[in-house]
């Protein structure tokens, strides 16, 4: 239909070949239906090193002795900021309602641990920790929250705490009044809410970054595998199921489905929410 | 004959066994000699025939006059000795005895014994069996070579053994072989081994394949295979004749449709598909009008392949039943022509009409006529004109319950029409991603009236939509569009480059100001589509602009202010453009050094120089890159010593500059960086570089690389020699395609079309029909098609024989372009039948008057059904010159078909 490159000039004759190895280092997969939009998401990563073509950029991410840092920004370009609070909120409230009584009644000694694990700009994590606040979860058990994504820029603003109109349009009123304030046209979280969460980067396509993170009982990881291919998401279901708890729980967004991709799950009905459950 | 003399025998006997002659080669072999052989009698010298009970053999010979022979794989040998030369596998010399009797007039008097010494040759086969029985792949591939140059009827038997062998390359080797060996005795072979191993497919197609390429009939035997009581050899034989390329064929087939079992005569549906057989259309709509389950789906399918248009609008009532009406879509899209728009409209103006499945159809045929005739407006005007508002309704409600594929296809119906209801439900569905393309392609259609709806959707929650929108109201170029996307360009970060885009082609000056403010921006795409509009503009005050901007105190400023200047070339700016070379900001540096070579200064070489040589990495990079548009001579010395920099992306910009002017002063260092650079870019700068200037000495650098593991220095080193035309660069190329390795086999296959040569052609045709993998077929067809030598045109035209080829080879004709239609005229008199409707089909493609003219004289042709795919394309064509010869077509033509088609052709 049209992609940036056409307006910015540069020749896409190696699109393919930069396009399968972003799939191979990060999951993340564009089918010829999406190349426009991984177009439009690397050209200006490729005019700002002064490059014509995807090209060189290729091997500037393949072969270069800077292409670490040069990835961390192709993570920041791919990432999907376009999130919400109080999004599919019925898995936050089975969460809240169900999974943490349940986990607290067994008398348990260690701290329940969540992680949100393509969090974006902390929408997710912050409506996790809203909604254990409101029932008065964090004064009577210890809970830990981890929030990562692949996206350097996304967590900077995650942990910078300042949200604009576009992320409230799911949220009650009377939420928004309780954990924001207005600061120069936009909202900033309650710090005491805010400081419950823990920020970190993450790759989900890295064994080593999963591993760090995936011994907890619940995971978050929505809206990110739609991007994947099914090996990917293979991949990294696996790298969960071996590390969670058990009973683990795994939500996935209501536009995902790993029936085909796992048997290391059962899928459940909690609530009005479907979660994947590790026994 | 020397091996002959050397391995044979002869003796002789009178009528009681006494020896009477006994040769030398018989002497040497036994340790006997003629005198002590003569006289004695043969069982006394060798008691062991008798007691091996041979003699009675010879007592036959005797009474009856009949030649005995001995076979060697029963009996081993006749005289006991140690074979000639030491055998692996024999203590004792294996002979092969021939006892013939020995008359003097009619009388019998004695034996004539003639033994041959075959140790060497059994030694020989067993030792092809265990290759042919091998793992290795290569070694199969040398047995079955050797095979294939004997003659003998044993290394054919065995060849068939190889025609199942699991690699492609040991098939073709075998199918080759056999197709020179076979005669017309061999048929029952062949059928033999497609009796006892039908259930094998390598075996099955590759002894079809000898058929085929040994020009032996076949059909005959085949077809009787069908009257044969058992049910899976008829079901092959209605493979085999189905793979026979030969309308002969049919008659038999469509005899099979009557077959008492039901997978035969599913069998014979799908072999009638693969001949396109015209003659059976009428029996095949008739099965799928029965909706019998099990049969009504190949039908339908093979009504799809043999693309008689007569019996679409049969087929439109099909979309009604819940079943088969997917099927009979995807059969009207695909053998439908503008005469079953109006039934499917008609349907889908119904009350209660399928209409995904009429949408889907409609979408198919608008799909295939832009691929094959680039006319896809031709179904959406018929469909438009006769879709009324209850059609409009049933699409309009679809539309709210659909998803992917489905939604697509309503849209891209829907999007035909027109109305302010039609508009106003497609502009919200630019948010379905699976949807947007042909929401926007509808919304340009409709062009300015759809102006305001699209500035409403600016305000859309979603942002690809209101990314959709912009890109649109570019596209339409509505003047009225200007104000809300300088707004959006100023208040929507999302937003600004498509609206800086959509400003630029919209190319009003009202947006200079707003754009000229983004060029300070800290984003690089913003400001790069900021100074892309503005390029668009031409705005009459932007040279004097330039000027102040160049030195304005925002360095993001001046490096957009150099873009700008340097792709205009004011020459008010030039002097400042070469103070920009050395501005405090790397970036705005590295911009000028970027454009410098575009203005007209001799101070500008120097400068660029300079930057080469003492820059930072980054703008000595830029210099590298743009002394590859500083003229050819004047920039040798400089790049020649950049490769030696330091930095990675200065070598590998320096070599990419040497590639592009093709300095073969730089072969030895272009040769030292692919062979040795420290970083892979640069070595691959330097292979693309190698393949520019060419040579033996670049050659020889390029097969070495050729064989890397490394996938993308591999790959260039390939698509280098690919470059070269010295002979020298062929057999790496056609040593990468018998690589294991896929991707390797598949860039040598890009190569050779580029490149070309000797046997190429041939190459690539054998890996376009024999490879099972599908990519390598497409790309040797694809190869061959770049290649358009006559050979290649010929190899094509050949292709088009086989089913699974046929489309694809098709697609690579019509592509060729003018110069090559008469090379593909010479397709009109193939011999057979099916390849002349390809051809006749690739050339309705290509639209070109000597076109016409050629598929005028296959009017002529003696075969119904190329006169009818003629009659098609010319109607395609329109070529008003071919009236009159419809006319007569219309009346006189011996087949309803063809009367049919010239006269719809003529009512259009």
């Amino acid at each position: 239909m049209h992609s940036y490159a056409d307006t910015l000039g540069l020749s896409d004759s190696a699109f393919t070949l930069l396009r399968d190895l972003i799939h191979e280092r990060t999951g993340l997969f564009y089918d010829n239906g999406k190349s426009d939009l991984l177009i439009d998401k690397l050209s200006p990563l490729v005019i700002d090193r002064g490059f014509t073509s995807f090209l060189d950029y290729y091997y500037l991410l393949k072969y270069d002795v800077e292409a670490d840092e040069e990835w961390k920004r192709v993570a920041d370009a791919l990432s999907v900021q376009e999130t919400f609070f109080w999004r599919e909120v019925d898995q936050v409230k089975a969460v809240v309602e169900q999974v943490v009584p349940d986990y607290f009644s067994a008398a348990r000694a260690q701290p329940l641990r969540i992680w949100s694990a393509a969090c974006a700009t902390g929408e997710e994590p912050l409506s996790i920790a809203m909604a254990l606040q409101e029932k008065g979860w964090f004064e009577r058990a210890p809970i830990e929250i981890y929030a990562t994504d692949a996206s350097r820029a996304a967590i900077a603003k995650a942990q910078r705490g300042l949200y604009r109109e576009r992320s409230f349009r799911n949220l009650p009123p009377h939420l928004r009044a309780r954990y924001f304030r207005e600061e120069q046209g936009a909202w900033r979280i309650a710090p005491e809410l805010h400081s419950k969460i823990k920020w970190a980067t993450v790759n989900l396509l890295s064994e080593a970054d999963v591993g760090l993170m995936a011994r907890v009982t619940i995971i978050f990881c929505r809206n990110v595998f739609i991007y994947f291919s099914e090996a990917a998401i293979r991949k990294t279901v696996r790298w969960f199921s071996q590390r969670m708890t058990t009973p683990g729980y795994l939500f996935v967004g209501a536009a995902e489905s790993l029936l085909r991709m796992t048997n290391e799950f059962q899928f459940e009905e909690i609530g009005d929410a479907f979660v994947y459950v590790k026994k | 004959m020397t091996v002959i003399e050397h391995r044979v025998g002869v003796f002789t006997t009178d009528e009681h066994l006494v020896i009477r002659s006994w040769d030398e080669w018989l002497a040497s072999v036994t340790g006997i000699s003629a005198e002590e052989a003569r006289g004695e009698r043969l069982a006394a010298l060798f008691p062991e025939i008798e007691a091996r009970g041979l003699l009675t053999r010879f007592e036959r010979v005797l009474a009856e006059g009949v030649v005995e022979v001995l076979a060697t794989a029963f009996h081993h040998y006749l005289i006991a000795c140690a074979p000639l030369t030491p055998s692996k596998r024999f203590e004792r010399m294996q002979q092969r005895v021939t006892i013939a009797p020995l008359r003097e007039d009619r009388a019998i008097v004695g034996t004539l014994v003639t033994i041959e010494d075959v140790t060497a040759r059994l030694d020989r086969e067993r030792d092809l069996d265990e290759q042919l029985a091998s793992a290795d792949e290569a070694v199969r591939l040398r047995a079955a070579q050797a095979l294939a140059e004997e003659e003998e009827r044993a290394s054919a038997k065995k060849l068939m053994g190889a025609l199942g062998d699991e690699s492609w390359r040991v098939r073709r080797v075998a199918v080759d072989g056999l197709a020179q060996q076979v005669e017309a005795g061999e048929v029952s072979d062949l059928l033999r081994a497609l009796r006892e191993e039908h259930h094998n497919p390598g075996v099955l197609n590759s002894a079809l394949q000898v058929l085929a390429l040994s020009g032996v009939d076949a059909i005959a035997p085949l077809a009787e295979f069908l009257n044969d009581a058992d049910t899976d050899l008829r079901i092959y034989a209605t493979h085999a004749l189905g793979d026979q390329h030969d309308p002969r064929a049919i008659p038999a087939l469509i005899g099979a449709l009557d077959d008492q079992d039901a997978n035969v005569r599913f069998h014979a549906i799908e072999a009638l598909s693969k001949l396109r057989a015209t003659d059976a259309v009428d029996t095949l709509t008739a099965i799928a009008e029965s909706r019998d389950f099990f049969l009504a789906f190949p039908a339908l399918d093979a009504l799809a392949s043999i693309g008689d248009t007569r019996i679409a609008a049969r087929l439109v009532p099909l979309l009604e039943d819940e079943v088969l009406r997917s099927p009979a879509a995807d059969a009207l899209g695909q053998l439908g022509d503008g005469e079953v728009v109006a039934p499917l409209a008609a349907l889908l103006n119904t009350e209660g009409a399928p209409v995904s499945v009429i949408a889907q159809s409609l979408a198919a045929l608008f799909k295939r006529y832009q691929r094959a005739y680039q006319e896809s407006a031709y179904i959406a005007d018929l469909a438009s004109g006769a879709i009324n508002a209850t059609g409009v309704q049933n699409l309009i409600a679809a539309i709210d319950t659909a998803a992917g594929d489905e939604l697509r296809d309503l849209v891209l119906v829907l999007g035909w029409l027109e109305g302010e209801r039609i508009e106003r439900t497609l502009v919200p569905l630019m948010g379905e991603a699976t949807a947007r393309k042909e929401v926007v392609e509808a919304l340009v259609r409709y062009g300015e009236r759809v102006t305001d709806l699209l500035i409403e959707q600016l305000g859309a929650e979603d942002v690809e939509t209101r990314k959709a929108a912009i890109v649109a109201l570019g596209r339409i170029g509505d003047p009225r569009a200007v104000p809300a996307l300088v707004e959006a360009l100023t208040n929507d970060d999302d937003l600004i480059i498509p609206a800086a885009g959509a400003l630029g082609k919209i190319g009003d000056r009202r947006a200079f100001e707003a754009l000229l403010d983004l060029i300070g921006h800290t984003d690089a795409a913003v400001r790069q589509a900021a100074v892309s509009a503005i390029n668009s503009l031409g705005h009459p005050d932007m040279a004097a602009r330039a000027v102040i901007l160049l030195n304005d105190a925002n360095p993001y400023v001046r490096e957009s202010a150099v873009r700008i200047a340097g792709y205009f070339g004011y020459d008010e700016c030039a002097e400042l453009l070469l103070q920009r070379c050395g501005d405090e900001e790397e970036n705005v540096r590295r911009a000028a050094i970027e454009h410098i070579p575009y203005i007209e200064d001799e101070r500008a070489l120097a400068v660029l120089g300079d930057a080469l040589e003492n820059a930072t990495p980054r703008v000595r990079a830029a210099a590298a890159h743009a002394f590859a548009q500083v003229e050819s001579a004047r920039a040798l010395p400089y790049l020649l010593k950049a490769l030696d920099d330091a930095d990675a992306w200065v070598r590998y910009f320096a070599a990419r500059a040497i590639g592009q002017h093709g300095y073969s002063e730089s072969l030895d260092d272009l040769m030292r960086l692919a062979q040795t650079d420290t970083a892979r870019q640069v070595r691959i700068a330097a292979v693309d570089a190698l393949g520019q200037i060419g040579g033996p000495r670049a050659v020889a650098v390029l097969a070495t690389l050729a064989e890397a593991m490394e996938p993308d220095l591999m790959s260039a080193a390939l698509k280098a020699l690919g470059q070269i035309g010295h002979p020298d660069a062929l057999p790496p190329l056609l040593e990468a395609l018998r690589s294991t390795d896929q991707a390797r086999r598949l860039k040598a296959l890009a190569a050779l079309g580029e490149r070309g040569g000797q046997g190429v052609a041939e190459m690539l045709q054998w890996v376009a029909a024999a490879d099972q993998d599908a990519a390598m077929a497409q790309a040797a067809i694809d190869a061959l098609a770049r290649l358009a030598t006559a050979e290649a045109i010929n190899a094509l035209i050949t292709l088009t024989a086989d089913t699974a080829r046929r489309e694809a080879a098709i697609a690579g004709l019509a592509h060729l372009g003018q110069r090559h239609i008469e090379a593909i005229g010479h397709g009109i008199n193939h011999p057979q039948s099916s390849v002349r409707r390809a051809v006749v089909e690739a050339l309705g493609r290509m639209k070109q008057p000597l076109a016409s003219e050629l598929l005028i004289q296959a009017l002529d042709d003696r075969e119904a059904s190329v006169r009818l795919a003629t009659v098609s394309a010319l109607a395609h064509l329109g070529s008003r010159n071919v009236e009159k010869r419809l006319v007569m077509l219309a009346r006189t033509d011996t087949d309803a078909a063809v009367r049919g088609a010239a006269q719809r052709a003529l009512r259009r």
